[in-house]
């Protein structure tokens, strides 16, 4: 069968009113989430796994997906009438959408940052479809070290791009394989720092984690900030299509988006927030007006937008061809996958193609639905915002416990939640990054099978890493980026030196 | 902020050493044969190697700015109380039933942020309580606890 074959079949499945109906959910929820500041997509796909296990494998993860890049479009609703980000990807349209809404532009602002992410994830879904496949099959010749040399170049990949130090991102990583290997071991069945407790023997679940790290640690961090009203900015939302003179500014600042988000989704660690900053950087580049950024550039909105929905559609293609998440929220589409016995890898879409195409197809219906949600139905999100957050917080506290119990009815989750929220709170407070820690947690199961399966192949010789081209291409790329990162510090320490003794 | 890292790289320190020891005790094994111990030993001695950097990285830095405080202010014994509650809701929970916790829980959040009319807490924190029980048990078919007064 052709892709158009696959499509079509696709669009059979999404088109079940069971799906579309779940993938309505998911983006109605997913921009939910963007608009209000406080759970995020990964926090929000946990809240709902729990309730998908009595429904189809594709229609639970339709919905999952809907939720993470709904996100993305309702993230930019707050940048432009609040000046805050609803979700961390979208931190970079408050500097010129704010602008814009104060300059009476909050129309064309979110008019264009909805078609600009209305285009730019029916590309990278398009990218999605066309690339997946292909990797899928190249990754079947994959073996152990192959997957223990990508893994250690997609956690180092996570760090060299995570917020603040690299440093502290290497520790957390290594923090979240030391959790990975929690629970019993794969080989002798042995309990491994579980503690003596029961609980933990079938290692920690990723939704506790999940939420107590982005969750209840944001709600924790809200708390302590104060709880003030947020102001929206009074302005009457008109001409939602932007004008030929928008489009013309903003034409090509959407193509590079979606070419930028789309390449940085696929990287682990990249996703949307990088992507977003990257477009905004180079827009403001190649501009003819750079002086115009940061005063209400529409370029400076559209730019952004669409990098960060492209990034979506790209993040998905490492999990479903690869088997490795990119980012926390697609560790939790991961787990989901898992849980409904399903292995995401190369075999992923040979085996469930109902799920992958129908997943693609969705995601078509999906932009378009949330195009739909966004424009004509920017008033009601406007009204969201007004919601005090004094009433929101234990909302979102509740949902977190719901969602942790329900997981395996237990409270020793809801304990393990709470714990990572402490956790994420005093990370917040020490400048560590929780995303590489939640990938590392994910990715750590399989990093320690690889290398000893790896090294039982070899007889006990790390040479298999060097021998074996794709192993080898791929750690030294990993050691490049490591040095890479390392040089600026030794630069600077150097200056700093030589500043001393002058 | 120097301060501040300086405790954490010492806190992952003594983290890496305790997981390094029992990483031995389960049995790091052999390159040929690793045992179940190997790769939580690696990482727990890498984390030891990355926290000693990150220490003496720290240490030297000539950072004479003040450290801020990590607690500023009063607003951290909210977020301490709302801890408290959490752990106690998560404990009592299975004991007390969903309705009855719940309620409880949503009237401390709901009161502890000043300025809310008693009433106005009770009748939120009951129709929060009402609300998601339909939702998550008879909507979902989630299975929330009963408790001993069997709702």
């Amino acid at each position: 069968m052709g892709v158009l074959d696959n499509l079509l079949f696709g669009f059979q499945v999404a088109l079940d009113p069971n799906n579309l109906l779940f993938c309505f959910i998911g983006v109605v929820v997913g921009t939910l989430v963007g608009v209000l500041p406080g759970i995020g997509p990964a926090g929000a796909i946990g809240l709902l796994l729990p309730a998908t296990y009595r429904i189809s494998p594709t229609s639970a993860i339709i919905m999952l997906a809907g939720i993470y890049y709904g996100a993305m479009y309702g993230g930019s609703t707050t940048s432009i009438l609040v000046n805050i980000p609803g979700e961390a990807a979208s931190v970079v349209t408050c500097l010129d959408g704010y602008q814009m809404a104060r300059q009476g532009r909050a129309g064309p602002a979110l008019g264009i940052a909805a078609w600009g992410s209305f285009i730019a994830g029916t590309l990278s879904i398009i990218g999605l479809m066309l690339v997946a496949n292909p990797l899928a099959k190249v990754a079947l010749r994959f073996g152990p070290p192959e997957y223990f040399a990508l893994i250690c170049t997609g956690l180092i990949l996570v760090t060299y791009l995570s917020q603040g130090s690299i440093l502290k991102a290497l520790m957390v990583a290594l923090v979240g394989i030391l959790i990975g290997n929690i629970g019993l071991d794969m080989v002798n069945a042995l309990p491994r720092f579980t503690f003596g407790l029961i609980e933990l023997e079938d290692g920690v679940g990723i939704v506790p984690m999940v939420m107590g790290l982005f969750g209840i640690s944001e709600v924790l961090d809200n708390l302590e900030q104060g709880l003030g009203q947020r102001e929206i900015f009074e302005t009457r939302i008109r001409h939602l299509w932007p004008s030929l003179k928008d489009w013309a500014e903003a034409k090509w600042a959407i193509v590079r988006g979606s070419i930028i988000g789309f390449f940085l989704g696929i990287l682990p660690g990249g996703g949307a927030v990088l992507s977003s900053f990257v477009s905004y950087a180079v827009e403001k580049k190649v501009s003819k007006h750079p002086e115009k950024f940061g005063k209400g550039a529409i370029e400076g909105v559209a730019g952004p937008e669409s990098a960060n929905n492209s990034a979506a559609g790209g993040s998905l293609i490492p999990l479903v061809s690869l088997g490795i998440p990119a980012n926390p929220a697609m560790a939790m589409l991961f787990s989901a996958l898992i849980i409904y016995g399903i292995q995401p890898g190369p075999l992923f879409i040979k085996n469930n193609p109902d799920l992958f195409w129908g997943l693609v197809a969705s995601m078509y219906l999906g932009n378009v639905l949330l195009l739909l949600l966004n424009l004509p139905m920017i008033g009601v999100w406007v009204q969201v915002l007004k919601v005090p957050y004094r009433i929101l917080f234990p909302l979102i506290l509740l949902f977190c416990l719901i969602g942790a119990y329900s997981l395996n009815n237990s409270s020793f989750d809801l304990i393990l939640m709470i714990l990572f929220g402490i956790l994420g709170y005093l990370m917040k407070k020490f400048k560590y990054d929780a995303a590489p820690l939640v990938l590392a947690f994910v990715l750590g199961p399989i990093l320690e099978q690889s290398l000893r399966r790896s090294l039982m192949i070899s007889g006990g010789s790390f040479m298999i890493f060097i021998t074996r081209p794709i192993a080898c291409t791929t750690l030294c790329f990993a050691f490049l980026l490591l040095l890479s990162s390392i040089f600026p510090y030794i630069k600077k320490r150097r200056h700093e030196y030589r500043e001393f003794e002058e | 902020m120097k301060a501040h890292d300086q405790a954490s790289s010492l806190f992952w320190l003594l983290v890496s050493i305790y997981a390094s020891i029992e990483s031995i005790q389960m049995g790091v094994g052999a390159l040929q044969k690793p045992g179940m111990g190997f790769i939580t030993f690696g990482t727990s001695v890498l984390l030891g190697i990355l926290s000693l950097a990150l220490f003496v990285q720290t240490t030297l830095k000539r950072d004479h700015a003040k450290t801020e405080p990590l607690f500023a202010g009063k607003l951290w014994k909210r977020v301490l109380l709302v801890l408290v509650a959490l752990l106690i809701y998560a404990k009592l929970m299975p004991m007390a039933g969903y309705i009855v916790s719940t309620f409880f829980l949503m009237s401390f959040l709901f009161w502890i942020v000043k300025g809310q009319k008693w009433w106005w807490v009770l009748i939120s924190s009951f129709l929060t309580t009402l609300i998601t029980y339909y939702v998550f048990s008879v909507w979902l078919k989630g299975q929330l606890p009963e408790g001993l007064l069997g709702f």
